[in-house]
């Protein structure tokens, strides 16, 4: 019991505290106030908790899809932000956009730690009623946010304590790869809730990195690692992760224009 | 990196949450096998016992006392096809294959693990088995227990590093503190208590730097004043040649009066550059005590009479008794000064006016005059070093070197007070208002 607990909160707190960290990191690197990531992160847990509360309504609604559906929003809407955040980075000296970038920033955290608090919730709350499996749950998810939370921390000062260019780049490069992993969940669920059909793997390179393996956690939280995906997510994955270097290409090639 | 004890504590816990947690798992996986092996030696003990207390050959049915629902036993004869006996719980079937050793069987909705021993000597077959979800949750709840103490000691190490971080950073909080609270003309070393290994370096440069800086400031100090004191008197040596000179050729000669201008100029230059480094903050070791700045206008104004008289011009004095702590000669100074460019750029027949009152906790002093004034743009320029409005081509054509608001500046920083140039009441002349804080 104690290593699933493990691998499911690792795998939640992983992806979360990796898209705090190189936010943190890059508000840092960009000399941006870091006061709103209290506030983003009161409010995510706040999020978490209604979203937890309420899913039995949120499970019903859309004839037994809502949860799918509304997580299949949840991601989309970090993507979206990633989107913007990667397109106003370059015009910085633009006032409105530093204020988008925040706004951006704001967002992808809150609905990062919404999706992800959600889950830990739900999970946990599940064996409130199974006094045997609590205690070991309760450790597990303790081992797993740890070393998930241990993680975030390393990436935040490995990007903080580099070369300020080198971490923004290695920070651009994470969360390309965090928006490419965003969408293409989101596309699973939406397989899962019937709105695109099922197809079958691309490829299933379980026997080589199983996704329950702490090196295919690791992955899934870095580059959204799946061992058998479907056709429809691995071109969504591929597809989001070029129109996110195509938009911030363009916006820094007019970077000098708004400015 | 914002702060290094943050950073310490963070990447401290991080490396021992995360090695720690990692040994754990490994741990408790071996744990976990060792306890199943233990579980499956058991197993086969229990097998061995049941084989030997129960020797009938004999078919009974479900004749064993029940031990508990998470076992059960069957005994089969050497064919398998005859149960000779089994505990209440168990199959009436076999639940697996009749080979000797370990197996994991599906019986009434759990998974079992068994053991299959074959008894030589009676011929027969037995097999013990266990609830595999039972036997994990006891060797999980035994594993866990000497487990928990690892998660808990992480708030603990986290409370106890961040203990240690802040005692390791104390000397530089020390150093940092007494950097931050020293005076401007404070150029003492740093002393600290005990300076660790790492901080060596630094301390002895900032002390050798302090050093040299106030060896540079003495030997300017030295310099001025000598300079100054110097030239003192070579100047009053021209002033009786001057003299002299102006008893042989008459008063009426040019040249003369060309050279007494330039004697007269280079004296006030000499006896301002004088008060200038006196009054300089990063100098003056000033001497504070009650000062009543009203009294003290007074005498200033006694004292420098003629001056005005001389160009006629009208000079009052309005306020009250207005007391404050300050270094006496350095307001007497201030004074001066500014009563001096008072005199000078206030044209013949103008008006003066002094006013020293006590302002909101301290004391507000204010000189303004009826002449030409200062253009509000030159404000923050007329404090610099030898700056004069208009320069030489001024209109006064007044003696005059810039350098009487310089020092007034200077004394204001002195005293912490503040200064504000503006429009005299008096017309569109100057108005110089200082605000003095209270006494402490």
């Amino acid at each position: 019991m104690l290593l699933n607990a493990v691998i499911i909160i690792l795998r939640e707190v992983l992806e979360a505290a990796l898209i705090i960290s190189v936010f943190l990191a890059l508000s840092q690197l960009l000399n941006r106030n870091l006061w709103w990531m209290l506030l983003a992160l009161l409010v995510g847990f706040s999020g978490a908790t209604v979203y937890a509360l309420n899913l039995s309504q949120i499970s019903m609604a859309m004839e037994g899809t809502g949860q799918e559906v509304l997580n299949a929003v949840l991601h989309s809407v970090i993507f979206i932000s990633l989107l913007i955040f990667m397109i106003s980075v370059p015009h910085q000296a633009h006032a409105k956009w530093r204020q988008l970038n925040l706004v951006t920033i704001v967002l992808a955290v809150i609905t990062a730690i919404i999706r992800e608090g959600s889950e830990i919730i739900l999970y946990i709350t599940g064996f409130f009623g199974i006094p045997d499996l609590l205690s070991p749950v309760l450790m597990g998810s303790a081992v797993g946010a740890g070393i998930g939370l241990s993680v975030g921390v390393f990436f935040y000062y490995l990007l903080v304590n580099m070369r300020t260019s080198y971490g923004i780049w290695l920070g651009y490069l994470i969360l390309l790869l965090i928006g490419g992993s965003m969408v293409a969940q989101a596309v699973e669920f939406m397989i899962q809730a019937d709105y695109i059909a099922a197809s079958a793997p691309v490829w299933d390179s379980s026997a080589i990195i199983s996704e329950r393996s702490a090196a295919g956690q690791l992955l899934y939280a870095l580059v959204g690692y799946e061992a058998t995906p479907a056709p429809e997510q691995a071109a969504a994955y591929f597809s989001s992760i070029g129109l996110l270097i195509v938009a911030a290409g363009i916006s820094f090639m007019f970077r000098g224009k708004t400015s | 990196m914002k702060s290094i004890r943050l950073f310490l504590l963070l990447s401290l816990l991080a490396t021992i949450t995360l090695v720690n947690f990692v040994a754990l798992l490994h741990g408790y996986q071996s744990s976990m096998e060792k306890a199943q092996s233990l579980f499956d030696s058991r197993l086969e003990s229990t097998a061995r016992l049941i084989a030997s207390a129960n020797s009938e050959q004999t078919m009974r049915q479900g004749i064993a006392e029940q031990q508990t629902p998470f076992t059960y036993f069957q005994i089969w004869d050497s064919g398998g096809k005859q149960l000779l006996t089994r505990s209440r719980n168990a199959p009436e079937f076999v639940t697996g294959a009749l080979t000797e050793g370990f197996h994991e069987v599906n019986f009434d909705s759990y998974r079992w693990r068994n053991y299959v021993y074959r008894d030589q000597h009676l011929n027969r077959w037995i097999v013990v088995a266990e609830r595999i979800d039972v036997r994990y949750s006891l060797a999980e709840e035994v594993v866990l227990e000497s487990l928990l103490p690892i998660v808990i000691a992480i708030p603990i190490a986290a409370l106890i590093i961040w203990l240690a971080v802040g005692i390791g950073l104390k000397p530089l909080r020390q150093f940092a503190d007494q950097v931050l609270g020293k005076r401007a003309d404070d150029l003492s070393p740093i002393q600290l208590e005990k300076v660790p290994h790492e901080l060596v370096t630094v301390v002895s440069n900032t002390n050798a730097l302090l050093g040299r800086l106030d060896h540079a400031f003495q030997r300017e100090q030295r310099f001025a004043s000598d300079a100054a004191h110097e030239l003192r008197t070579p100047i009053s040596v021209l002033k009786v040649h001057l003299h002299n000179l102006k008893q042989r050729l008459g008063d009426d000669d040019e040249d003369i009066t060309l050279l007494k201008t330039g004697i007269e100029r280079m004296g006030h230059l000499v006896e301002q550059i004088l008060a200038l480094y006196r009054t300089s903050p990063d100098q003056a070791s000033a001497r504070f005590e009650s000062v009543d700045l009203y009294k003290l206008a007074q005498t200033v104004i006694a004292s420098d009479f003629l001056q005005f008289e001389r160009k006629q011009q009208h000079i009052s004095l309005d306020g009250e008794t207005a007391i404050l702590s300050g270094n006496r000669f350095a307001l007497e100074t201030l004074l001066q000064n500014l009563l001096s460019n008072a005199n000078k750029y206030t044209p013949p027949g103008g008006e003066i006016h002094v006013i020293v009152k006590p302002f909101q906790d301290g004391v507000q002093l204010i000189v303004e005059d009826s002449g030409p004034g200062i253009p509000a743009d030159q404000h923050e320029r007329v404090f610099e070093r030898f700056y004069r409005f208009q320069g030489d081509r001024h209109d006064s054509g007044e003696l005059g070197c810039g350098l009487g608001l310089t020092i007034v500046s200077h004394i204001v920083e002195l005293h912490h007070a503040t200064i504000r140039l503006g429009t005299s009441s008096l017309g569109k002349g100057l108005a110089v208002t200082i605000h003095f804080p209270g006494e402490k």
